[in-house]
């Protein structure tokens, strides 16, 4: 047969001129002219900005704030994108209220979001291209999801000085000094729910033996460090760990290794499926410790599937959680539920824990942009680092304060103790709270091994 | 001792379920000559009807052992319809490689249509097995026992595994499969549909699969869109482990390779997180010095 | 195709050893006819305008374009050197590898490493990334050779599910988790007057073109030769002095190396090495499979048109799916079944075919070929089928 060479180069060139004829050129663009900032840190600053690539103190033109997320919405964790369904219906309520006030003007929130499947490569390139290069885009970032989604983009948005605000993880490293333009959310971090088991088991059991499931990679590291530093001069022993694979979804094998160690405590940081998992596949093998299991696993899907082998098990919380029917007068409960309602219904679970943390996510930084300073990246990183006890807000359980300021980088700092109580199947089994609030202020560093801050 | 039986029945649960889906792979093999990489999102997408159909809360309540078989029944008529309508006009421009782009692409999409369809949230699937545990026996502590289920699943297994070998080796259906899957112009020639077998080797194969995912599912702590990203890796190693063309082969290498999963977990402590590494380091060793699996036969290439 | 005729009508075998219609000898009588047939003038003055045509929009692209297009393309070029990679042990040689990504992360991890634990410069660490993951290639070819088929795909799959999953036990980066980020100020341009996003550009293009034109000589020559008779008729070409073994290992390893140098040039691209992602390195590996068949198997250009047409679908797929973000994966998939359904010798194959039959039209005759011989080989669109052993 005939073959024609010319076709080849004919399909290349094809092929780029497709790509030519979606792309924009390069003088499209009209690149807003940043000036390099001029080093002079504003007045009690406590953020360096001498290396700032862009300028940190040029206030937001217009009447617009531009806040940026990257966070799952397909593939298998798209389940994480309920998150942002809850602080879009906040912003959307406080737009529709007339915006919100910084400084002396005045600004409406708009919202832009790329799907990054989870994968911090994916997450790196999006921001970049949300933020510009040059960090004349979006003003800031917010509840990006996932430690090493984070981790990935800490290094750009801090050379552009550009604030990634209420990271969406409870990873130790967001206290990181290094990384003043990086701070995380309400959600308490690893190491204190490490604490709160641990007083739990003084009080309950001070000689217990201790086993641990966590997951083999940073987060159950997280866990696994900072408890035994939490269990250094008591007569709590860990006696076995196992690491499971990331992503796991069944751990039985794991279970069986924990349960012959005879151990009387056991700490379930497992997450997603492996959490439940775990708690069958413990009840299966007739072993009955005092259970705590990790935040992240507090959720009606979660510990539905576990159904009666949940009963008993504790956890830490520091908001409302819609399926106790405690709050179900709650005036900040129906408050949430109305706004969801509102803004964003379509397919919306009431129950579903994980919008009422976005909500209050949102309802924390509301506050921080009234109380900054003026409408730039500066005024309002430090008004976030600096936060003077902000409650009420969201869902926040009642006596919880936010509090930040230069030795405490971390918002959720007090939490209560949980006890899970399994009423019946298709029933509305709840996390009970237990007690008095634990208020952890400004300890965390203290508490948290070195390496997993600093790391 | 009672720790180390332990696990292996811990390897024997788990591998009923690599071997399940590998039975599903090897038969798709058998009859049509092709990897299918779809098998387990195709089974996915079955058990969530399965779940549908018999969820209490969200569906239609049926009776686990009626939604399995519905569910089983849809997805015969859907093996059959993606075998016609996907891969026979692709396979035909005689490019192997072709088809793998096809299973690749259903792979990526079915996932992600399950999700549209039924949600990303876990979701629970009722047991068609009784609850409970059967003794085996017990030394000194606790008794060491083997739940009604993994048995039920065992049994069911082997039921498949005598059928299909019936049905493959026994009857003139089965023979005309083999024929098509060896041969297919050669059948032609002998007056075999050639393309009729084809649709039935894949809408049996998608029936198998849906019986797999639906018991599988049933025996865990919940399922969702992730159920088979993990197990088909095991299944693909059982399935090369026994060899493509044995059926029983893939049940034995699934439960070898459950065991050897189970015991890495308990007692190599180094490669904690990453025992995944003996299951297909395994498949690695094994097909060097066995390169046709432990149970696959030599064949004879003509040039 | 038909029989050509004569004046009479009927029809007329063309002489075997003869050239087609329109090609000049250039042997003298006696020898053996030329492996590629010399093509017409006017053929050839149209492969070189357009060849010239391709160079400059390449070489002018990243001055037109803005950064971030930019990262796109030198995306699509890494992409094609692993397609290219893999398209030499696949498409020419026949056998199947999904394991592609596990080399290409070798390469990333080794350029990581070096450059953020062993402050190596970037451009340093590129063959020290093709040699490592040459090597690790060749220790995978050689059992490979006891495997065939099937099995070597579901070993090469499992290299890629095993290769996260282990770099991320022993790969630490900053806070802890397993990925690698080097600085963006390593990867500054060389040259003056070249912005940081075309000097990665020019480099992944370079690269490119020199790593294709060593695959077109390969293929061209004995080498290719061999490698084709081992992926058409594995026991006839041992008959005829094939080295069997010598050619599969030397195909993979030299395929691993280059994907080790993609999965370099991807640290400079996107200025990430990744282990968190169990999946991550097997969708890779599908990747390299999706652009070298889409592209067109078995050829020289099929993985670049490949690798630029993938890199354009996932791109586009984004848009559409506003909304229903959850459905991005199966407008994806559905593209790829799409594309291999309308085109199933890939695009650079399908072009082929469609301006061969304008060609045949045009020139009034029907012309039919010199019968299959050795010209037939290499880097036109062969159809990567051959003959397929089953079960084994």
């Amino acid at each position: 047969m005939k073959r024609g060479p010319r076709p080849r180069w004919l399909a290349a060139l094809l092929a780029l001129a497709l790509v030519g004829a979606a792309c924009s050129s390069r003088d499209d663009d009209d690149d807003a002219q940043t000036e390099t900032g001029d080093g002079e840190a504003a007045a009690g600053a406590s953020i360096d900005t001498e290396n700032c690539a862009g300028d940190p103190t040029q206030e937001i033109e217009g009447d617009v704030i531009r806040l940026a997320s990257s966070y799952p919405q397909s593939g298998l964790t798209a389940a994480f994108s309920e998150i942002a369904r809850g602080w879009e219906s906040y912003f959307e309520k406080v737009n529709a209220e007339g915006g919100v006030e910084i400084g002396d003007r005045t600004f409406t929130f708009e919202f832009v979001d790329m799907d990054d499947q989870y994968n911090p490569s994916e997450t790196a390139q999006n921001v970049e291209e949300m933020v510009g290069q040059e960090g004349d885009d979006a003003f800031v970032t917010f509840s990006v999801v996932g430690t090493a989604n984070n981790i990935a983009i800490r290094d750009f948005l801090g050379e552009l000085c550009v604030p990634n605000l209420f990271a969406a993880t409870g990873s130790p490293a967001w206290g990181n000094p290094d990384y003043p333009w990086l701070i995380g959310s309400t959600l308490s971090p690893y190491t204190l729910e490490g604490q709160m088991f641990a007083q739990v088991l003084e009080e309950q059991q001070p000689d217990a033996t201790v086993a641990m499931l966590v997951q083999d990679d940073d987060f159950g590291r997280a866990y696994e460090e900072s408890f035994r530093q939490a269990i250094e001069g008591t007569d709590i022993e860990v006696v076995a760990v196992e690491r499971y694979p990331t992503g796991a979804s069944e751990v039985a094998a794991q279970i069986t290794s924990l349960a012959a160690s005879g151990a009387t405590a056991f700490f379930d940081g497992g997450t997603l499926l492996a959490c439940p998992d775990a708690l069958t596949k413990a009840a299966a093998a007739n072993w009955q410790p005092i259970t705590y299991v990790s935040a992240t696993c507090a959720s009606k899907t979660l510990m539905g599937l576990a159904g009666a082998a949940g009963d008993g098990v504790y956890t830490a919380a520091n908001l409302k959680d819609p399926l106790n029917p405690d709050w179900d007068e709650d005036p900040a409960m129906q408050e949430y539920l109305e706004t969801v309602q509102q803004y964003r219904p379509d397919d919306f679970d009431p129950e579903n824990a994980i919008v009422g943390y976005g909500y209050t996510q949102a309802a924390v930084l509301v506050e921080a942009l009234e109380a900054a300073e003026a409408p730039t990246r500066l005024a309002v990183m430090e008004s976030v680092r600096n936060l003077d006890g902000i409650s009420d807000v969201g869902l926040l359980l009642p006596d919880v304060s936010v509090t930040t300021s230069e030795d405490d980088p971390y918002m959720g700092e007090s939490l209560q103790l949980a006890q899970y109580e399994f009423v019946g199947d298709g029933q509305r089994n709840h996390f009970a709270l237990q007690g008095e609030l634990v208020d952890f202020e400004g300890r965390t560093l203290d508490l948290t091994p070195e390496d997993l801050v600093t790391g | 001792m009672q720790l180390f039986i332990e696990q292996v029945l811990n390897g024997i649960g788990n591998g009923v379920v690599y071997g399940s889906v590998a039975l599903a792979l090897v038969l798709i093999f058998r009859t049509t000559g092709i990897l299918n990489f779809a098998q387990g999102e195709m089974a996915l997408f079955s058990t969530y009807i399965t779940w549908k159909l018999a969820s209490e809360s969200d569906g239609f309540g049926l009776p686990i052992v009626a939604a399995i078989g519905i569910s089983m029944a849809i997805a015969f008529i859907a093996g059959a319809a993606i075998e016609r309508v996907l891969i026979r006009p692709v396979e035909q421009a005689r490019s192997p490689l072709n088809v793998v782009i096809v299973t690749l692409g259903l792979f990526l999409g079915l996932n992600s249509v399950a999700q549209l369809i039924f949600g990303t949230d876990p979701q629970l699937m009722p047991s068609p097995f009784p609850d409970g545990n059967v003794e085996l026996f017990s030394s000194g502590g606790d008794a060491v026992v083997v739940s009604k289920a993994t048995i039920g699943l065992v049994l069911v297994l082997l039921a498949e595994c005598l059928l299909l070998w019936f049905l493959l080796q026994r009857t003139k259906l089965g023979l005309k499969l083999r024929a098509v899957a060896s041969n297919p112009d050669s059948a032609r020639l002998h007056g075999i549909k050639a393309g009729t077998m084809l649709m039935l080797g894949w809408a049996m194969a998608a029936a198998i699969g849906a019986l797999a995912g639906s018991l599988v599912a049933s025996q865990r702590t919940g399922f969702d869109g992730s159920l088979m990203q993990i197990i088909i890796v095991y299944a693909f190693a059982a399935a090369a482990l026994g060899g493509f063309d044995s059926l029983i082969g893939a049940v034995v290498a699934g439960v070898v390779v459950g065991i050897a999963d189970a015991l890495t977990i308990q007692y190599v402590d180094p490669l904690e997180g990453i025992e995944v590494v003996v299951p297909l380091g395994l498949i690695f060793v094994v097909l060097i010095i066995l390169p046709n699996g432990l149970f696959g036969r030599r064949t004879v290439e003509r040039v | 195709m038909s029989m050509p005729s004569d004046a009479t009508g009927a029809a007329v075998e063309p002489a075997i050893g003869t050239l087609p219609e329109g090609a000049e000898a250039v042997t003298a009588p006696g020898e053996p006819p030329p492996l590629r047939p010399h093509l017409p003038r006017p053929v050839l003055i149209a492969r070189i305008v357009i060849g010239v045509a391709l160079s400059v929009a390449a070489l002018y692209a990243p001055f037109y374009f803005t950064p971030e297009n930019n990262r796109i393309l030198s995306q699509a070029l890494y992409l094609s050197i692993a397609a290219m990679g893999l398209n030499l042990l696949t498409g020419f040689t026949g056998q199947v590898s999904i394991g592609h990504g596990a080399f290409f992360g070798v390469g990333a991890f080794t350029t990581a490493i070096l450059m953020v634990d062993h402050g190596w410069t970037f451009e340093a660490t590129i063959p020290v990334a093709a040699v490592l993951s040459g090597l690790v290639g060749l220790l995978v070819g050689f059992p490979a050779l006891r495997v065939r088929g099937l099995y070597l795909a579901l070993v090469t799959l499992a290299l890629a599910v095993l290769f996260p999953r282990v770099a991320s036990k022993y790969v630490e980066g900053a806070g802890g988790v397993a990925l690698l980020r080097p600085r963006r100020s390593e990867f500054a341009s060389l040259i003056d007057g070249l912005d940081d996003d075309q000097w990665a550009y020019f480099v992944c293009l370079v690269l490119a073109v020199v790593l294709f034109v060593l695959a077109w000589n390969l293929v061209r020559g004995r080498m290719g030769r061999a490698m084709v008779a081992v992926r058409d008729q594995e026991i006839a070409a041992t008959t005829v002095g094939v080295n069997l073994a010598g050619t599969k290992v030397g195909t993979f390893a030299l395929s691993a190396a280059y994907a080790g140098v993609a999965g370099s040039l991807s640290v400079m691209i996107d200025r990430i090495a990744d282990a968190t992602s169990p999946i991550l390195y097997l969708q890779r590996s599908i990747e390299f499979l999706v652009a070298m068949v889409i592209g067109g198997a078995a050829t020289i250009l099929g993985p670049a048109v490949g690798a630029f047409l993938l890199v354009w679908l996932r791109r586009n797929t984004e848009d559409l799916v506003e909304g229903k973000e959850i459905l991005a994966p199966a407008i994806f998939g559905a593209a790829l079944i799409a594309i291999v359904y309308v085109l199933p010798e890939g695009v650079v194959g399908g072009v082929d075919r469609l301006l061969a039959r304008v060609g045949r039209r045009s020139s009034g005759s029907l012309v039919r070929p010199a019968p299959a011989s050795a010209s037939d080989v290499p880097d036109d669109s062969t159809n990567p089928g051959g003959s397929h052993e089953e079960g084994t």
